[in-house]
């Protein structure tokens, strides 16, 4: 869950080029992570992650006084499929628009292993049938851990969601 | 045809009204915006004439009693009026009116009544048990309101149902018959399909298999069961009264054998100085017969009347040379007549006895249904008994108020209609109407007595003499609560109006029959106070109206009335100040205050507001801090909330400053009064607030200390949202466990909780906290039958990861599950293993704010603060359930936004009527806590 500061050790894999090379891959993944989340299947949503993968969204409030609550809470994976499906197949919610918005992408380190960590800011925009306008919804940063895979391409080991925008309007109901 | 001329039009016009006689009739002219018309001249309801009435809106009023008459029709327009007017052809021609006599067929009865009957759209059996004029009426009402079923009218007497007021009063001289008084028209119960059974009485109640056994030992078995049994006349018991015979007046029979009984005597004297005393006084006089009446207390009617219009009444039977003994008791009676308590005979060949009635209720209560401390059977708003399947209605009913818990049982014509009504719309599940001022008359000495409203002996009592004395009672808001008039129905229609419009009156001008009453009230700027513009529906506590959870007003009159009240208001955990310094900013309901740990150790709350320019100083969410500055003008307060510091204070070089009246110690923030139980921090505003423990109750108390049991606590964060809703439907929605396996299929997929479960909906005594409990079903299967009612089921989910349900046991309790309601504001959720309070803050009748504190126990280890983290995806405003609660509250709100005059109906479990059930179909807690807000709030 630690995440990489300018001061760590930097071993010969995290070159300025690796990083560069890093954060093209970071932001394809974030992309398609998206798109998924956008206007996919929310059951494929956990395929993005690694088997003991951690997720969570908590406040800029909770993390920055070291309070590990989140509004989701996942350890593995399965946790995460549970969640795609509960959502997919059981929630009631009204019907809406959600669209993420991952910016500012910015690879902090790569550490032996190859593990990526990043950091990107987020914005959330909510559209909801008496809402057409639409809203902002959260805004904030995730913290990231990535593992390349060895087939080429990436998955999250870690991804914490944190919003500045501490409160929340009414629910929030798909990951970010 | 048979046109007779009669009057003048020029004399019609200039009048408005007129009464003429013709052919032998007594027929009522109108002049209504150009045309005329012409009605019978009598009411239908008691001898007056129409035509000394009020016209206004097509219709006439009559003087006596405000009985309302369509003119163009005849229709009657409703209570205390129940028979049209016949109607007569009229015309002008040459400037004359013109009459003819031959009256207008009557408008065919109800045909919608009889196709519903044909038809017997309803398998459902009506039992009336009581033929008088409440079981008649209701027959009739129910019959009116759409019932299709079967009713059958069961009543002890041999007469058909009849009104009772006559008896006492023209039956007596003989001025009208029975079959006048009788409450269906000649053929009506059979068009409308009611079955009499008279001569008979319902003898015994078996409320398990539904079905009364009559006196002739035949059984009937009722889907709805009407009690009217009304009241018997309370009897004298004292020497004498074996061998004297001592006439009641109750029923018909009384009636025929008092009628004759009364001619023949020469001297009467009447026990009793009430209502049926004195009118049968007033029938002895009217037949020339010396009268005494003899009256136990000091004045007549003391329980109902102030003592003005009783010693008024007292002058009135003076003045009819009826000989009043009063505040001497009966000692015996005998052929010679009544020997009172201090020795004197008075002297009578007739005695009679009107010392009130009590009720019939030997018949529910052998049943078991409950009954009013004064007996009667206790009913609710909607004449409903303790049996859903039962109801009361007329003499016999104690209705009890839901709020208050006071009970009345009146005896009166009205109420026997009214009741009728309420309980023919109610089990039909129709809304009632508005309740009516209580209007009450007695026929006494050629003259009318009136009583509009309820009186009271204890009430402020204004005299107003005007055509006739009329007596107003004021209530300590110098509301006009009740008047009482003898013989101007004018000042009982304004006296109506005043009553309605609850506005506190100057008793001197009311008194001043100089000022006209019309005026009083007449004032543009008036407005109605709250409790007359919000009123709640007349059904009771099964309806809740919209404008609880949207109006502004209300929502102001909550915040002075329930947070800054009498209550205990969560503002946080003393694990979130542990240290000396340390400070969190929270509210008390929208208010925003701090809570801060002084140097003692002690924890403070005081408002965020800086007593200067009301700047909210503390902007941080948490930190230390030694004091508190305002960033305004640096006024500064200590860890208490006093005011510490004033820049330039004492001015600049003897200039400005504060004047010397300034004194610090008035102007520290406000601070509020605070309590702990084990680590959660209370406050109120109030100084006279309870202890908590006394607060929560016992049973309550109990359920909150599983959690906050002394275990130090670990806090282990926050969320915060908004919700799109009125504050109250977050308590409501958990207490309310119909909707906990509707719509949160989650639960019932993942086998958390089904239908079947163990669980219980708990509310304390006074209808404001409550547990939502459960336990964790092991394994357990839902059966097809609950299966089918929970639409959202879904067989064959399964969690990959089941961590997220398994529950460690850490308590001592039977349940897995509690959500405890903490009114008003807090509820502390122990969903297995993930804990948290939540803290309501109102934003306007139209969102609130909740902030969630999720917390472990200090002495967890790493595992089991995971475990508590992973369950906590069940609960918040991203949890499997929180979401949903939600969705469904804004959906609510939304619901009531675009519309208006709406309301909710919360009936589910009409058994238990506010409170606690051991059923979670049920909103019982939700009426509980509809009882205990409008007891608050005072609506």
């Amino acid at each position: 869950m630690s995440t990489m500061t300018k001061d760590a050790p930097v071993f010969d894999g995290d070159s300025r080029a690796a990083r560069r090379e890093a954060c093209v891959a970071v932001e394809e993944f974030n992309a398609d992570y998206c798109a998924v989340l956008d206007d996919g299947d929310l059951m494929d949503w956990p395929d993005f992650f690694t088997e003991d993968a951690f997720y969570n969204i908590t406040s800029r409030e909770n993390f920055d006084h070291g309070r590990p609550v989140g509004l989701v809470y996942c350890e593995g994976r399965g946790m995460l499929k549970d969640r795609a499906l509960a959502i997919a197949k059981t929630s009631m919610f009204g019907p809406r628009y959600l669209r993420h918005y991952l910016t500012n992408t910015r690879v902090t380190g790569i550490e032996a292993d190859g593990t990526i960590c990043a950091t990107v800011n987020y914005i959330l925009i909510e559209t909801l049938a008496e809402l057409p306008e639409g809203r902002l919804h959260q805004a904030g940063r995730m913290i990231d851990r990535f593992v390349p895979q060895p087939g080429g391409g990436l998955l999250l080991s870690s991804r914490i969601a944190v919003y500045d925008t501490l409160l929340v309007p009414n629910a929030l109901v798909l990951p970010v | 045809m048979s046109w007779h001329s009669s009057i003048t039009e020029a004399e019609l016009l200039a009048k408005g009204v007129a009464g003429v006689e013709i052919d032998g009739l007594r027929i009522a002219l109108y002049a209504l915006e150009g045309e005329v018309f012409a009605t019978a001249n009598i009411c239908t309801h008691a001898f007056a004439l129409l035509s000394e009435g009020h016209v206004e809106g097509g219709c006439v009023e009559c003087p006596l009693h405000q009985g309302l008459f369509d003119i163009r029709t005849g229709k009657a327009q409703g209570a205390p009026v129940t028979k049209d007017l016949a109607t007569y052809p009229a015309k002008v021609e040459d400037g004359i009116v013109w009459v003819d006599t031959e009256a207008r067929a009557m408008a065919a009865e109800a045909p919608a009544a009889a196709a519903v009957i044909a038809q017997r759209s309803d398998s459902r059996r009506l039992v009336i048990a009581g033929a008088g004029q409440a079981g008649a009426e209701t027959a009739r009402a129910a019959r009116a309101e759409g019932f299709g079923g079967e009713i059958v009218l069961i009543g002890a007497e041999r007469h058909p149902p009849y009104e009772r007021p006559p008896l006492s009063k023209d039956l007596l001289l003989g001025r009208t018959t029975l079959a006048e008084a009788h409450v269906f028209e000649p053929g009506e119960a059979e068009r409308l399909g009611i079955a009499l059974r008279l001569g008979t009485a319902v003898t015994a109640i078996d409320r398990e298999a539904q079905r009364v056994t009559l006196g002739d030992g035949s059984e009937l078995d009722y889907d709805l069961l009407v009690l009217a049994t009304g009241a018997g006349a309370r009897r004298l018991k004292l020497p004498g009264t074996e061998d004297t015979p001592v006439h009641y007046l109750r029923d018909a029979d009384d009636a025929e054998r008092l009628g004759p009984a009364l001619r023949a005597a020469r001297q009467v004297a009447v026990i009793g100085g009430g209502f049926i005393g004195l009118e049968i006084a007033s029938a002895a006089r009217a037949l020339g017969k010396r009268v005494t009446v003899i009256e136990a207390q000091d004045r007549l009617l003391t329980r109902l009347l102030p003592a003005e219009a009783g010693e008024f009444l007292a002058w009135v039977a003076a003045q009819n040379d009826v000989a009043l003994h009063q505040g001497t008791g009966v000692a015996a009676v005998s052929s010679e007549g009544v020997t009172l308590g201090d020795g004197t005979l008075v002297a009578a060949d007739l005695i009679l006895a009107g010392i009130g009635a009590s009720p019939n209720d030997a018949l529910a209560r052998e049943a078991g249904l409950p009954l009013g401390r004064a007996g009667g059977i206790r009913v609710n708003a909607q004449n409903r008994t303790a049996d859903p399947a039962i109801y009361a209605v007329g003499d016999v009913a104690a209705s009890c108020d839901e709020i208050t818990g006071a009970e009345a049982r009146t005896e009166s014509w009205q109420n026997a209609r009214l009741s009728a009504l309420r309980a023919a719309r109610s089990m039909l599940g129709l809304p009632l109407e508005a309740a009516e001022t209580p209007w009450f008359w007695s026929d006494l000495f050629g003259g009318t007595l009136q009583i509009a409203g309820t009186p009271g002996p204890d009430l402020a009592t204004v005299r107003r003499d005007g055509e006739a004395p009329a007596f107003f009672c004021l209530d300590a808001a110098g509301r006009v609560a009740a008047v009482i008039e003898f013989g101007d129905p004018e000042l009982l229609r304004l006296g109506r109006r005043l009553i309605a419009s609850g506005q506190p009156v100057d008793p001197a001008r009311l008194g001043d029959p100089d000022i006209e009453l019309s005026l009083i009230e007449d004032d543009d700027m008036k407005m109605l106070p709250i409790e007359k513009r919000f009123t709640w529906p007349a059904s009771g506590l099964d309806r809740v109206p919209d404008w609880v959870y949207t109006s502004r007003e209300i929502y102001d009159r909550e915040i002075e009335r329930i947070f800054h009240g009498p209550t205990w208001n969560y503002v946080g955990l003393a694990a979130e100040v542990p240290e000396a310094g340390d400070y969190i900013r929270t509210n008390v309901g929208p208010t925003p205050v701090v809570m801060v740990r002084d140097h003692d150790g002690g924890i403070n709350v005081f408002e965020n507001r800086c007593s200067h320019r009301a700047a909210e100083f503390c902007r941080e969410l948490r930190g230390n801090a030694e004091e508190f500055v305002c960033p305004y003008h640096q006024w500064s307060y200590d860890l208490k909330g006093n005011l510490a510091g004033v820049p330039f204070r004492r001015g600049v070089n003897g200039e400005g400053g504060m004047g010397p009246d300034f004194n610090p110690e008035n102007h520290g923030v406000r601070k509020l009064t605070v309590t702990q139980r084990n680590g959660a921090v209370f406050a109120s505003f109030s100084e006279e607030v309870e202890s908590f423990e006394d607060y929560m109750g016992e049973e309550m108390l109990t359920d909150f200390d599983t959690v906050f049991s002394g275990r130090k606590l670990r806090v282990l964060g926050h969320y915060r949202h908004t919700l799109m809703g009125n504050w109250k439907l977050y308590p409501e929605n958990l207490k309310d466990p119909y909707h906990a396996t509707l719509l949160h299929t989650f639960l019932v997929t993942f086998g958390l909780l089904v239908a079947g479960n163990k669980s219980a909906m708990i509310v304390d005594p006074r209808g404001r906290h409550s547990t939502m409990a459960s336990a964790k079903s092991d394994g357990a299967t839902v059966s097809a039958e609950n299966k089918a009612e929970m639409r959202a089921y879904r067989d064959g989910m399964v969690l990959e990861d089941p961590r997220l349900m398994e529950f460690y046991e850490e308590f001592d309790s039977p349940w897995s599950v509690t959500m405890q309601v903490v009114w008003p504001g807090l509820i502390v959720q122990r969903e297995m293993n993930t804990l948290g309070v939540r803290q309501i803050v109102p934003n306007g009748p139209n969102e609130f704010t909740m902030v969630w504190t999720m917390f472990g126990y200090e002495d967890d280890d790493e595992e089991m603060t995971r475990h508590r983290l992973r369950q906590g995806n069940l609960m918040g405003p991203a949890g499997f359930l929180g979401l949903e609660d939600n969705e469904a509250i804004k959906f609510v709100q939304d619901g009531m936004l675009n519309s208006t005059g709406g309301e909710h109906l919360v009936a589910l479990d009409p058994k238990v009527p506010a409170g606690t059930s051991n059923t979670l179909i049920s909103e019982a807690a939700i009426r509980a806590m509809y009882r205990h807000w409008r007891q608050e709030m005072g609506l």
